[in-house]
């Protein structure tokens, strides 16, 4: 092995282009040089084609929901370990049941369509945290599908005093009944194909409050 | 052929810009935490790929490096440079993989992607070398150290000194793992790359 071999296997050892370009003479007169020169040159060829690119387009989303799960979860753990708090009264459970309805009253009332997209984007605003923003929205979301849920459990309890319908009013409490179903489910099948149209979502949450309304004065006819 | 690795094909992006969306991602600006994403996403997926080998344990260690750069991002030292500490935690989260990965059996990256209902993913350039799946195979085989240099250097296209701050080892440290790493992709690639010439004569 002469000097430019050395020469050159030290230049490939660098991996320096400036360092090899003297070198590759040298590879024109020797078998074993001329090897390992191509042998580099095909392995920097081929690098390249290693990268890889595909696209992702849910990746970014699902990391912002992560963060705001470890947002929330990291806030929820300080305040369960702050030393200086104190303890769990035994009234909490019904403060948090209140706060429940609470929230599903502020839901309700953020969604009603009198108040417009004003108040909506009062309400994303309302933090510094676009994180914590999220989990305020995603309360609001939780908090109407409780209020829904809770709607659903009046009608069920209406339902045997509906089925013996026995007086006019009772009828066409009824029927009024089936057509707000109607628009409910329909309403439903709307926003399944468009879950960002608040619109839709605020027109539900008013036949729901109508629906409400009305359970109310079933009920309020039953006892009386 | 005048191709030699190490040369950067795309650059590290701006330390100001970084540093601005950095300081916007700090006054509570989530745009600028995703705009960072975005530059920095499509490179620290394919180096994850090629440490992982499949795209959807690349993708879950890329998210798990911006969970932890979010937490870390608030205290992050400005003046360093950012590309090279999100790296490091995109590296360092791979390490991690494989070490979890070891404890359990583990899929082809290709039916891996299939079940996941992933394909393959798309062509870069250069993609269709003849030698491209021999050295991905080769590469895989490397000791984990060896392959993120040489991921790092010749794929990647970061200097030296880059790739030191990348992996906290010295910049000479850098040239010997990827010298073994080049010494024994030669090695591997021998017949490959003879079979190569002879065809081609």
């Amino acid at each position: 092995m002469s000097a430019a071999c050395r020469r050159l296997d030290a230049a490939l050892a660098s991996s320096d282009a400036d360092a090899i370009a003297p070198e590759r003479p040298h590879a024109g007169s020797c078998a074993r040089c001329r090897e390992r020169l191509r042998a580099f040159d095909e392995i920097s060829a081929a690098a390249p084609g290693l990268k890889k690119s595909w696209e992702s387009p849910d990746h970014w989303a699902k990391i912002r929901e992560s963060l705001a799960r470890e947002a929330f979860a990291s806030a929820a753990a300080s305040d369960r370990t702050d030393p200086t708090a104190p303890t769990w009264p035994a009234w909490l459970p019904l403060a948090a049941i209140a706060m429940l309805f609470l929230v599903s009253f502020v839901g309700l009332q953020v969604f009603r369509p009198s108040l417009g997209d004003r108040q909506i984007f009062g309400v994303r605003t309302l933090t510094k945290d676009p994180l914590l923003t999220d989990v305020a929205l995603m309360d609001v979301e939780r908090s109407e599908a409780d209020y829904i849920r809770s709607i659903e459990n009046l009608s069920k309890l209406a339902q045997p005093k509906l089925r013996a319908a026995d007086t006019p009013l009772l009828v066409s409490y009824r029927e009024k009944l089936q057509l707000l179903d109607g628009a409910i489910s329909e309403l439903n099948g709307q926003i399944e194909q468009n879950h960002y149209n608040t619109h839709l979502r605020r027109q539900l949450l008013g036949v729901y409050a109508e629906k409400q309304q009305t359970l109310r004065d079933v009920m309020k006819g039953a006892t009386s | 052929m005048e191709i030699c690795l190490g040369e950067p094909e795309a650059p590290m992006p701006p330390r100001g810009t970084e540093n601005e969306l950095l300081e916007g991602y700090r006054a509570g600006d989530l745009d600028a935490f995703e705009r960072l994403y975005e530059m920095h996403a499509p490179r620290m997926k394919s180096i994850a790929w090629n440490l992982l080998g499949n795209a959807g344990d690349a993708e879950d260690a890329v998210q798990e490096a911006f969970l932890k750069i979010y937490r870390g991002a608030k205290t992050f030292r400005a003046g360093a440079a950012f590309s090279t500490w999100t790296y490091r935690i995109l590296v360092n989260t791979c390490y991690d993989a494989l070490r979890r990965r070891k404890s359990r059996p583990v899929a082809s990256s290709l039916d891996a992607d299939l079940a996941a209902g992933r394909g393959t993913p798309a062509a870069p350039p250069g993609a269709d070398h003849p030698l491209r799946l021999a050295l991905e195979k080769a590469v895989a085989r490397l000791h984990p150290r060896h392959r993120a240099v040489f991921l790092l250097f010749a794929v990647e296209g970061l200097t030296h000194g880059e790739i030191g701050r990348i992996l906290g080892i010295p910049e000479g440290t850098s040239k010997t793992f990827l010298f073994e790493a080049k010494k024994k992709l030669q090695r591997w690639l021998k017949p490959q790359v003879s079979g190569e010439r002879v065809a081609a004569s």
